[in-house]
Formats: C-alpha cells, structure tokens, sequence
C-alpha cells in the first residue's frame, strides 16, 4: 500500500462525517470540506498525532467563473486563452460543465514528521465569499489570507488585520476576479497645477497582444490542401 | 576692443563651459531600483563597467543627487513616492527613464497597476530602450546626458532671459 493510500485510509477513518469527500488525485490527496466543518478539520489536521500537519504551504482563492468555456473553437484571437475545462473525445472537444460554486478557497498542508502533503478545498457559493480564517490555527495563513482577500475578495471571518496588501492604496475592486478588466478603471498622472499624481478614468481601450494559436482548425487544414494540390497540378 | 563684450557674451559661455563641465563630470544618481532593470544598472556600477569613472557616483538619499535613473517598471502604488523623491532633489537635476516600463508600460502597458510610462510623473531628460538595456547601453545613455548637460548654457540663457525682460 503506497504511503498516499494509506493517508487516504488514515484520512476517512478520521475526518468521515464532517467532510464532503476526501479523493485521490494525481498529484495528492484532496479533502473537499464546507466553510461551517473548515476550523474544526484543520485543527484536526494539525493536533491528530497520526497526521500532525503543522506546516501550511500555500493558501489561494480561486474563481471558476470562466471555468468550461470554450475557448477551442474561435475564428479570432481571444483575451480568454485555452481553459482547461475542455476534453477531448471521439465526439470532439466537449465543454466540462461547472455545477459547483464561482469561488474556492485551498490549502496545501504538510506534515513535517510523517511527510504527508494534502490539499484542503472550500467552495464558496456567496457573494462577497466568506470563510473562516485559519490563522490562528496556522500563523502563517496571515498574510496568504490577506493577499487572497485582496485579489479575489474573499472575506476571512475573524482575521485580526484584514487589509489590502498588494494592491495601490484606496484600490477599487479585484484585480484577480475573471470579471475585471485587464486594463483596470484608473489611471495616474503628475498635476503640474495642483503638484500632486491624479487618478483619471482609464483612457486606453483594451486588446489582445498575444494571439492563442488555434489548434486543428480547419481555415489551416484548407489552406495546406489547397497548396498541396497546387503542387501537384503544377508538378 | 572698444565694447568687449557686447551682444556676445564670451565670458558668461566661458562660465558655462566651466560650469557644465564641472556637472557633467560628477552627476551622483539616486539609488532607486525598481524591477529586473535595477541589477542592469547594478552591473553598470560594478567593476567591468564602473561609471564611477565617469564621475557616477550612487547616493542614497535625493539631497545629494543630480539625477535620478527610474530602473523598472512604475506602478501606481510607487509612483506618488517617485514624484516626492524628484521633488526632494536639488536643482539642477535630471532624469533618466531606462528600460521599456520605465519608458511607456513595455510589457506592462495593458495592465491595471502600472504607470503607462515614467514620464507620466517626471520630466524625462534620456530614454535608455530595452527589457532590461544592458549595462552597455545604459552607459551609453549616461555619457549622453553628458552630452547634453555638456551643452546646456545655464548663465547664459539667464543673462538673455534678464537682457531681454529689460528691454
């Protein structure tokens, strides 16, 4: 038994109840949980002498608004770029659909003495999105929770200093939500008049610099016939 | 010999001369990296270039500087605290715009946070293209705002201002 299938073992027997579904990914073991079990689940995680993960990784937002969108069968460039939400079958590309919520909150722990590594997954149906926050639990999640609050909004319940930390100061909106634009709402500029930078409405219109290359697409497929025929006729 | 001096001013360019020479010789930039363009201008610095040969010397507070050499991209967030850095620095003093942030967003020109050129907020005297210039180019920027400082004719420009508001 390999020692990630034992932790999925280990996991179920401890945690079965209060989480939605524990699986097995490729990469390492997922724990999807709700907002309500998330504090009990983590202090779990990191006091059970049989898992002990004291040691938090990483901690990000994630937004699937765009999520399962085609982006494969495009005549044009598009700002969107391939998204990953698309399989490919005997039938063709097929759009994944999206049934969960817009917003996701993840953990990455891991444990130091047993070398386990675990994703922890919260999906956040409201808007704005609120989840408790684990910094007291893990001290670490302080600023990972306040960047994640900064670019995505997400609200963490109980945070000692929820502020922006990355954007500019008296920023408006979230810069990582799919439904902002690029090019943003304001820009600066020095005021010789009043000696000070003024922010003005953004006065740039948004474009797409880098074209996505459109694989299998049949404008291609005519032109290569159509020169290979000329080559022929004209051999 | 009768009127030496007159509708020539042969002595104010004579001061120029001396005077512009004696700044162009020592321009003290001010230390201010901001992205990947800072470690070009690091190298610039260092032993194989050393624009300390050129009297560049880095300073690390405005007070004491001529130039300042805006190494990276500008973001929003930086940009008021760039503007009270120049503001602080005694006139005369000189900008440097180096690398394609610096000089119109580059890379960054589409994107929410960042200042679509430095010369949004300061009064750029040389632009230094590329992402990031090398050091060579950057030292080919230097020598020519040299160049130019070489030929600005400060007195004699004021004493034509004063002549002429007199008149």
């Amino acid at each position: 038994m390999s020692s990630e299938s034992a932790l999925h073992h280990t996991l179920t027997d401890l945690l079965s109840g209060r989480v939605d579904a524990i699986h097995q990914d490729s990469d390492m073991v997922s724990i999807d949980v709700s907002a309500q079990n998330l504090l009990e689940v983590t202090q779990q995680l990191r006091d059970e002498p049989s898992l002990r993960f004291d040691n938090l990784i990483e901690l990000f937002g994630v937004d699937y608004l765009d999520y399962g969108r085609s982006y494969w069968r495009t005549h044009e460039a598009t700002t969107g770029g391939f998204d990953r939400g698309v399989a490919e079958s005997d039938k063709g590309e097929q759009v994944i659909p999206w049934d969960k919520p817009r917003f996701a909150v993840t953990y990455i722990v891991r444990s130091i003495c047993h070398n386990f590594i675990v994703r922890l997954r919260v999906y956040l149906a409201m808007d704005p999105p609120i989840v408790p926050s684990v910094v007291g639990i893990w001290p670490l999640a302080n600023w990972f929770e306040r960047e994640a609050f900064d670019l995505f909004g997400i609200i963490f319940d109980g945070h000692p200093d929820l502020r922006r930390i990355l954007t500019d100061y008296g920023f408006i909106g979230h810069p990582f939500r799919k439904d902002f634009p690029l090019i943003g709402h304001v820009e600066l500029r020095y005021d010789a008049q009043s000696k000070r930078c003024v922010y003005e409405p953004v006065s740039i219109k948004p474009r797409v610099l880098v074209p996505k290359v459109i694989r299998g697409d049949n404008r291609y497929l005519q032109e290569k016939t159509n020169a290979h025929q000329q080559e022929v006729s004209d051999e | 010999m009768s009127q030496p001096m007159q509708g020539q001013g042969f002595v104010l360019t004579s001061v120029d001369r001396l005077v512009s020479w004696a700044r162009s010789g020592s321009m003290w930039p001010m230390t201010f990296g901001l992205a990947c363009c800072a470690v070009e201008m690091m190298h610039a610095a260092a032993s194989r270039y050393d624009i300390d040969r050129f009297g560049f010397l880095f300073r690390p507070s405005p007070r004491q500087d001529d130039l300042i050499i805006v190494a990276g991209t500008l973001t929003n967030k930086m940009a008021p605290a760039m503007r009270k850095v120049f503001d602080q620095m005694a006139e005369p003093r000189w900008v440097m715009s180096m690398g394609s942030c610096a000089n119109g967003g580059g890379y960054y020109h589409y994107a929410y946070s960042v200042v679509r050129g430095c010369d949004r907020i300061l009064p750029v005297d040389i632009y230094v293209p590329g992402c990031p210039p090398a050091a060579e180019a950057l030292v080919y920027g230097l020598i020519q705002l040299q160049n130019k400082v070489k030929r600005q004719q400060s007195f004699l420009n004021q004493f034509k201002k004063t002549t002429s508001d007199m008149e």
